[in-house]
């Protein structure tokens, strides 16, 4: 649950998702599937409920601790594509791994870059690309760091049809390469659709099972990406 | 070094600079830093060594930059009585250390003999170094117009003022007798440097030199003499001079410069000066409000990607010194780039003044210019340059610094800054008060005076808080009638009430710029004004003293014949005041002492030239009682009317009787008002003026002034010629002098004017500028459902010049305010009200934030509807 100006925006939430599985959230706008995606992701903090992310208690966290565990484990990507309008688009690849020191930054980023194919655009700013090309850049830097968990803000929300199911290919395909757990929050029933479990939310609550039958509590163990929000 | 510049976030940081550099997107932030320390290098240069300048070229006002006047010759060594006081050798030593050249001038009233005709004259004795400054000028026949500059006279010989040779009925080369000794006529004085403006000095002046003093044995006993001890060297030197010898000056002696004395000149300096350091203060003012919005917009921009760093895990203490250190390369950067600016301002504005101002002195050092012809602007103004970007940069940028790196993670998901309402509480007020004292120190810094910097610093959050509400109340009030009005007025007005919070902060700024430009526009022209009031126009170049009653009128109609501006006549009847409400006063008391002495009451401790006038002279007004009405005339009444510092000074009311000693006879009159005398007014001036019944028949002279143009001179000294007792005093040559310093002054305060003007645009279209994203995002989407340019063009446009015309309103109604406190409490001047500077505001507010914002907007306006989509996502 989250208080601002009084208004409760989630409750009853309990979820537990495992690793490598792909879940949508979706829902009408205002439900709290963006909420919902902030808490998951250390974002933002509930006012009340438990959040576990590769076993680490989030809820207990401050923000420089979350910072190190999105850093370690958390992947991003979001409608508006935010690209770092100063860096190149390998600069942009390459930044999680530069945060997290990691020396081989830049070969990663080019790798990437080819595999999402825009090695050719790689000393590109951001302004100087499409839409379609900011969000595959977006994608090879949400890769980069091999996160173990893909937060996906309306991965497609900006982008046109054609584009939007080149960009969800590209990600389920790079999900399924680096076995990612990804998370994602969309309108669109057909990417919704390509994932292994839907959520639905209405007023700040799940409307359907959080929790599959093919899932049980005890697979989520330490290879299982926790994650549970209750009241 | 390079392990350094491999960090990642110094990395990040560069490469961040770099590209916004080249993007231009920290053009406003450079312009407002650069400005800031642009205009404070350049004004406080140039406006230093402007001041320095005239300061100098006015000191040959007083042949000297300090003069120690005493009524007593200095002892040599320091008396047993008066340890602490000055002595010669004291003097001698301390200048000698501090590398300070001296000269020494003695006065006195004597008659000089030239066969069996005599004349009182002002007898000068100068040692060999004077004058100090300015130049004394001398003529070596009488028809010749060269004249050369000169020090002292040989020992022997004179120099002597021309009326001098018709009343001795002499010529350069003869020889005439002064006290015991005889002296040879070498040249005629043209212009002394120190000549003071006294229509009651003893007129005709002969310059001796001081060795020659003794073998005149002039010097007895009880002579009345005045000893000047003339002192010029380097501005620190002359101020540690001054610190040493103030406090050991006693009740007989004085310590001046020319800004101490009364006179047209010292007064135009004086406000000069308060103008210039004005004008710095504002544009001071200008620049932070400059930094403190694009500061602010630059922290909103760049929230996004602080978000991005941090929702990838980036830690605060990463993002901390990403953006510390991009913001000190900037700052770093800006104020490098402002000081060259600075400089290259303030040579432009000394090539533009250099007509006007003395070669040597505009050179900045006594060597002269550079070889590159340019003027070096001292360490002072460099130091404090830095020090205001410095501060600039980070008091006025920390809050949105900090803001900026405490950004949420959160606005990568809702685009918006989460806070809590607490936290922003806390922030508004750390927005404000950090900045407000960075303000309040650099004002301090400025003016030297806490008690101006926190009431001018009160004073601007009160008007502020004020403009904010008013600013508000109009916009509403606009609204209203832009429902009645077509499209482009009811958009444009209805965008300026909805952006109604982030149009007055913009609107406050508006005000503040155009009231700021305003007001040094109104005081430059009053002070202007002013100046130009002093010295009108056919103000009175001659003097004519010691006349008889008949020859005063047939001064007159010389004067009328000859179709010259004749002034008025005054008598004078030289009398002591001896009691007051028949308290005798004591017998001689200096008028530099102030408090009491012995028993009785304290005098003017001189005889006084006391007048009688029917009317109140132009230069006076009445503070206090009445100036007597022309009815009364015949009641005959007794009365005088009484100068209000020598009323102050001897505790005199109205009401209070006088008694005044007239050669052997005893009058008492009762003070019926008190008069408030404008002495740098180029007239004789008088502390008492009686009822004409009082005086009138009693023994005067009469002293007349007269404009004489130059080819009427020939016309007056043939008339004078039959008159030898009247003594002539020329002033033209002082006039001239005055004309071409207040003339300098005007330059310097106008080039001031246009620094302040140009800083005060850059701060109007930085606001401008700070509205572009919120712009940015309007405009494509009224392009996407279709609003045609025109339309959006005009709404622009006009939204701009209403926000402009508001300000416009509002700044003129501050500026009045302000400008009414200034005049009177700062420049001691007549107040004025400013209707047409309002129009000026109103419409330059309107046309000057218009153009400037529909200019902002128009790459904006013609991009196409879906790359102002794709750069507004």
């Amino acid at each position: 649950m989250l208080e601002d100006k009084q208004l409760t925006l989630l409750q009853d939430i309990s979820l537990t998702v495992a690793k490598g599985q792909t879940i949508a959230i979706v829902g009408s706008s205002g439900s709290g599937k963006t909420t919902l995606l902030s808490i998951l992701a250390g974002l933002d903090l509930p006012s009340q409920g438990e959040v576990y992310l590769k076993n680490k208690p989030l809820h207990k966290l401050n923000e420089e601790q979350r910072s190190q565990v999105r850093a370690e484990h958390v992947g991003f990507i979001f409608q508006q594509f935010l690209l770092i309008s100063s860096l190149t688009a390998l600069e942009n690849v390459m930044l999680p791994a530069e945060l997290a020191n990691d020396d081989n930054a830049k070969q990663l980023a080019l790798d990437l870059l080819a595999q999402v194919g825009l090695s050719e655009r790689a000393n590109h700013f951001p302004a100087q690309l499409s839409g379609g090309e900011q969000q595959r850049v977006a994608i090879a830097r949400a890769f980069i760091s091999k996160p173990d968990v893909l937060f996906a803000d309306e991965p497609t929300g900006n982008l046109d049809k054609k584009t939007s199911t080149y960009i969800a290919d590209l990600l389920f395909e790079l999900n399924t390469k680096y076995d990612t757990t990804l998370v994602l929050v969309t309108h669109d029933l057909t990417l919704a659709q390509r994932c292994q479990r839907r959520i639905e939310m209405q007023g700040g609550q799940l409307v359907n099972g959080p929790i599959p039958s093919d899932i049980s509590k005890e697979q989520c163990g330490t290879e299982t990406t926790h994650i549970e929000v209750t009241e | 070094m390079m392990n350094f510049l491999k960090v990642n976030w110094v990395k990040q940081s560069i490469q961040l600079l770099k590209h916004e550099l080249k993007r231009g997107e920290l053009t406003i932030v450079v312009l407002a830093i650069v400005l800031g320390v642009a205009s404070v290098f350049s004004l406080a240069g140039f406006s230093g060594k402007i001041k320095q300048a005239l300061l100098h070229e006015s000191t040959s006002f007083i042949a000297a930059d300090r003069v120690l006047q005493s009524s007593r010759k200095l002892v040599l060594h320091p008396s047993s009585k008066q340890p602490d006081g000055l002595s010669r050798v004291q003097i001698d030593n301390k200048s000698q250390q501090l590398n300070i050249k001296q000269a020494e001038k003695v006065l006195m009233s004597s008659m000089v003999f030239a066969g069996d005709v005599m004349a009182l004259v002002e007898i000068q004795a100068v040692s060999s170094a004077y004058p100090l400054r300015g130049e004394l000028l001398v003529s070596d026949s009488v028809d010749s117009t060269r004249v050369s500059a000169v020090n002292a006279p040989d020992l022997g010989s004179v120099y002597i003022e021309e009326k001098l040779l018709s009343v001795l009925g002499v010529t350069i080369g003869d020889v005439i007798d002064i006290g015991e000794s005889r002296f040879t006529i070498k040249a005629i004085a043209k212009q002394i440097p120190d000549a003071s403006f006294s229509v009651f000095t003893s007129g005709v002046k002969i310059i001796i030199n001081v060795a020659d003093l003794d073998k005149t044995q002039l010097v007895q006993p009880g002579s009345r003499l005045t000893y000047k001890y003339l002192f010029s060297g380097d501005t620190d030197d002359i101020e540690a001079l001054t610190t040493w010898l103030k406090p050991k000056l006693n009740e007989s002696q004085r310590w001046h410069d020319i800004q101490s004395k009364q006179s047209p000149l010292a007064n135009a300096l004086n406000r000069a000066e308060k103008y210039l350091s004005l004008a710095s203060l504002l544009g001071i003012i200008l620049a932070a409000v400059a930094v403190s919005v694009a500061s602010r917009r630059y922290a909103q921009r760049h929230q996004s990607s602080v978000g991005v760093y941090k929702a990838m895990g980036a830690s605060l203490s990463h993002i901390r010194k990403l953006y510390y250190l991009h913001w000190s390369m900037l700052s770093l950067f800006s104020i490098l780039i402002g000081l060259l600016s600075g400089y290259i301002l303030a040579q432009l504005g000394f090539y533009a003044i250099q007509d006007y101002l003395p070669v040597q002195l505009s050179t900045g050092s006594e060597n002269g210019a550079s070889t590159l012809g340019l003027v070096s602007l001292g360490f002072y103004p460099l130091v404090i340059a830095i020090f205001t970007g410095v501060l600039c940069s980070f008091a006025f940028a920390i809050t949105p610094l900090k803001e900026l790196v405490s950004t949420s993670p959160l606005v990568v998901i809702r685009g918006a800054q989460q806070t809590s309402s607490s936290q922003q509480l806390s922030i508004r007020i750390s927005q404000f008060l950090i900045p407000l004292l960075a303000l309040l120190f650099l004002l301090f810094i400025f003016s030297g005076d806490i008690f101006l910097s926190f009431s001018l610093l009160i004073g601007g959050i009160a008007v502020s808080v004020l403009l904010l509400i008013i600013g508000r109340l109009l916009m509403k009030v606009t609204r209203n009638i832009g429902t009645k009005a077509g499209a482009s007025w009811h958009l444009a007005l209805a965008n300026l009430q909805r952006r109604a919070k982030e149009n007055s902060v913009q609107l406050v700024s508006f005000t503040i710029a155009i009231k700021l430009l305003l007001m040094i526009i109104v005081i430059k022209s009053a002070l202007l004004s002013e100046w130009q009031a002093q010295l009108p126009e056919q103000t009175p170049n001659l003097f004519l003293v010691n006349m008889t009653k008949n020859q005063a009128a047939e001064v007159d109609e010389f004067a009328i014949q000859q179709q010259i501006t004749a002034g008025d006549i005054y008598a004078v009847v030289l009398g002591r005041l001896t009691a007051i409400n028949d308290d005798k006063i004591t017998k001689k008391v200096s008028k530099e002492k102030t408090e009491d002495n012995d028993n009785g009451r304290q005098g003017v401790g001189r005889e006084l030239n006391l007048t009688w006038r029917e009317n109140l002279p132009k230069e006076n007004t009445i503070v206090e009682g009445q100036w007597w009405q022309k009815g009364s005339i015949s009641t005959n009444q007794a009365q005088v009317s009484i100068e209000q510092t020598l009323a102050k000074r001897l505790n005199i009311k109205i009401g209070d009787n006088l008694t005044f000693q007239l050669g052997s006879e005893v009058i008492k009159v009762p003070v019926t008002s008190i008069r408030k005398v404008n002495w740098q007014s180029m007239q004789p001036n008088f502390y008492m003026i009686f009822h004409p019944q009082v005086l009138a028949d009693y023994p005067a002279s009469y002293i007349s002034s007269i404009y004489l143009p130059v080819n009427k001179k020939i016309q007056l000294q043939q008339f004078l010629s039959t008159y030898p007792t009247i003594i002539v005093i020329d002033v033209d040559e002082m006039i001239l002098q005055l004309r071409k310093v207040i003339e300098q002054v005007s330059k310097a305060v106008e080039f001031i004017l246009v620094l302040v003007v140009f800083a005060g645009c850059l701060v109007l279209v930085a606001q401008v500028q700070a509205s572009m994203e919120e712009r940015e995002r309007e405009i494509a989407i009224l392009k996407t459902i279709g609003a045609k340019g025109s339309l959006l063009r005009n709404s622009i446009l006009l939204e701009f010049v209403a926000l402009g015309g508001i300000a416009g309103l509002m700044a003129s109604v501050a500026m009045e305010l302000t400008v009414y406190l200034l005049q009177r409490f700062l420049f001691n001047m007549e107040t004025s009200f400013h209707a047409e500077y309002w129009l000026l505001g109103i419409l330059s507010g309107a046309i000057f934030v218009g153009i400037v914002g529909l200019l902002s907007c128009w790459r904006l306006l013609n991009m196409s509807s879906v790359t102002l989509i794709r750069r507004t996502m």
